[in-house]
């Protein structure tokens, strides 16, 4: 089933993809004899086969997943989201210190631990990764401090 | 032959530059300690760390010569927690836990672990020297083709991917086509034609490759190990005092020599990588073994086979890459992308316009199985301890890795939210036993497929049967032929023959 379902989207991707490859595409003007649509083409068909195989074949049933495991994978999804979110803004120290420590507290360290490896982590990080290998971090608010 | 010594004394002159040689080590070290955590297998690990790697500044040779010392190196570690943990870190060490953890059980950890390391070790030099011998042979033949038979080469390395890795052969084929359609995306560097942008500025330029690696591997890993997660604690063996012994040398000698050279040619076959290698090499050892039967027991032979022949296929997975452009394992897609991010195409020139990447990699592939040897000897104990770690820790400092790997080489806040739908992606293809590789393949080869086949047509004036016109592309289609069709009659075969018995 879980296959049938998957299939039956990318075959819904891959339809749209062709009709793009077949309709939109298009050079102004062009002396090859394949422009920008062709290979497009070509692979909206050999998706949409192979997705029409596997319709017929599913050899997966289910995704095995059982309602605590999905909701953690939710709570994890929203977390990264967050973080993501917040990394630019609150710059790379607070933002790694409250995802480390909320993330590590969720997977079951006690709460002072994970706020001293939220803490660590943060700071060592920045200090590492922004000052010692010259890597491109958002300091964030933090930057009025160095 | 004066040639291959001139390259290597030129790569030799590359690797013992005093950076290069620290980068090797480290990139050694720190791939063991990567290979070592449970889960965590080479290409992951490999696609953590590449955008730092990259974000460094520097030149692609060192560069390279890092990443590929990640790479052998976390093929090294992965021993670790199959021996102790029973635990694979990837699809490559699955057959290292079949006689590794029944041997550290008996109380043999330290037996099974220096005679992997030995193994490793032996199959590691012996692809790195066979690499040094046919790899610019094979550049030499590879000079002369032309786009047709690029074309050809294409539809081998897809044809070899789709018969040899994964279960269904559909499943791998439809990951390339996916991992080719996403490589579409972006502008048409031949005609200035925006393909699937949906009008976001962002897609303009294409979906960055570091984006596509570290979601795909990096993020769907992540995702993976929070479902895994289990709150009780594996049980580590201990390592105890006991050593590889002179007759456990030689009564595996030959198993190493063989398993050797069968993960290098199969390492070297696009596509197939460490997993196919090993599981071929345990099930020619067993056959072969006048001991079989006690295979899966804690042999000592069927713990050898395996780990020379994955090391081999690391080693047998970069000739293609770096003589053909076309990498024999998703891992080695990686470091080609790696390359291309450094504006390098590799490819059959390479030996002789870039050398110093060329013979600078395998000159470094030298240095770093030695030291892998030497330090994986007397340091297994610190490697070990990585497997303490807990995954509380572990894996918000995954997430955090692969942030700091986008951010600081693309520096664009989009990519962040990129990575984790293509990590929820990756993880539901994972779900759904799709393999990633063939993806990030597909991914990397897509641009080089499309430009080779229409440049190939503008040569014919459109006539397709260009691509059918010379011998080598009829020899590299009969080849794909081969690939595909011999393991669907063995394995008829084989039913038959389990019909007739039964």
């Amino acid at each position: 089933m879980a296959d049938r379902i998957f299939s039956g989207l990318l075959l819904l991707v891959s339809i749209g993809y062709g009709v793009m490859a077949f309709t939109v595409i298009k050079a102004p003007f062009q002396y090859d004899p394949l422009g920008p649509e062709s290979w497009p083409r070509i692979l909206s068909v050999v998706s949409a086969l192979c997705c029409l195989g596997l319709l017929a074949r599913p050899d997966t049933e289910r995704l095995d997943l059982t309602g605590k495991t999905s909701t953690r994978l939710v709570v994890l999804l929203v977390l990264l989201a967050a973080y993501a979110a917040l990394f630019e803004p609150l710059g790379f120290v607070i933002a790694t210190l409250l995802f480390c420590a909320v993330l590590a507290r969720i997977l079951g360290a006690t709460m002072g631990h994970a706020m001293i490896f939220g803490v660590a982590t943060g700071i060592l990080g920045f200090g590492v990764g922004a000052m010692i290998l010259e890597l491109n971090l958002p300091a964030g608010p933090l930057r009025a401090l160095m | 032959m004066t040639d291959v010594l001139s390259g290597l004394e030129a790569g030799f002159a590359v690797a013992l530059l005093p950076l290069n040689l620290a980068l090797v080590m480290g990139g050694c070290f720190v791939g063991t300690l990567i290979g070592a955590l449970p889960g965590i297998g080479p290409i992951n690990g490999v696609a953590i760390l590449l955008p730092i790697a990259y974000g460094l500044g520097l030149p692609p040779e060192s560069a390279l010569i890092l990443l590929a010392g990640i790479y052998y190196g976390a093929e090294y570690g992965g021993r670790i927690s199959s021996i102790l943990l029973n635990v694979p870190g990837d699809a490559g060490a699955v057959m290292t836990t079949l006689d590794g953890n029944p041997m550290a059980k008996r109380g043999e950890a330290g037996r099974a672990l220096s005679l992997s390391a030995v193994a490793s070790f032996c199959g590691g030099t012996a692809a790195v020297i066979l690499m040094t011998l046919f790899g610019p042979l094979l550049a030499s033949f590879a000079v002369k083709f032309n786009p047709s038979n690029y074309v050809a080469l294409m539809v081998f390395a897809f044809a070899s991917l789709a018969s040899l890795v994964g279960k269904n052969p559909i499943k791998t084929l439809l990951g390339a086509v996916i991992g080719l359609m996403l490589a579409t995306i972006g502008i048409d560097a031949n005609t200035g034609v925006a393909r699937y942008d949906f009008g976001v500025p962002d897609l303009l330029a294409g979906i960055d490759f570091l984006v596509v690696v570290i979601g795909l591997f990096g993020m769907a890993e992540l995702i993976h190990l929070v479902e895994q997660q289990v709150t009780g604690k594996f049980t580590i063996l201990p390592i105890g005092k006991s050593f590889v012994s002179m007759a456990d040398l030689m009564a595996t000698k030959w198993t190493i020599l063989r398993s050797s050279l069968i993960g290098f040619f199969i390492g070297v076959l696009p596509g197939t990588g460490a997993s196919v290698a090993s599981a071929v090499a345990y099930g020619t050892e067993k056959r072969l073994a006048s001991d079989g039967d006690t295979f899966g027991t804690g042999n000592p032979k069927g713990l050898a086979a395996p780990e020379a022949a994955n090391n081999a296929a690391a080693g047998g997975a970069m000739v293609p890459m770096l003589t053909l452009g076309i990498p024999g394992s998703g891992t080695t897609a990686i470091l080609l992308g790696a390359l291309l991010l450094f504006n390098v195409t590799p490819g059959p020139m390479m030996f002789q316009t870039r050398p110093e990447i060329a013979w600078g990699l395998i000159a470094s592939m030298y240095i770093g199985n030695v030291a892998l040897l030497v330090i994986n000897l007397p340091l297994v104990g610190l490697f070990a301890r990585m497997l303490t770690i807990p995954q509380r820790y572990l894996i918000p400092l995954i997430a955090v890795l692969a942030f700091i790997g986008v951010y600081s080489v693309v520096g664009n806040p989009f990519d962040l939210f990129m990575i984790i739908g293509l990590g929820i992606f990756g993880w539901v293809l994972r779900k759904l036993h799709f393999s990633l590789a063939p993806i990030i393949l597909g991914f990397v080869l897509g641009g080089l497929f499309e430009d080779n086949l229409r440049r190939a047509l503008s040569i014919s004036g459109g006539d397709w049967s260009i691509l059918v016109a010379d011998a080598n592309s009829l020899v590299l289609y009969t080849l794909a032929l081969l690939v595909v069709a011999v393991p669907l009659v063995l394995s008829r075969r084989k039913r038959m023959a389990l019909d007739t018995e039964a």
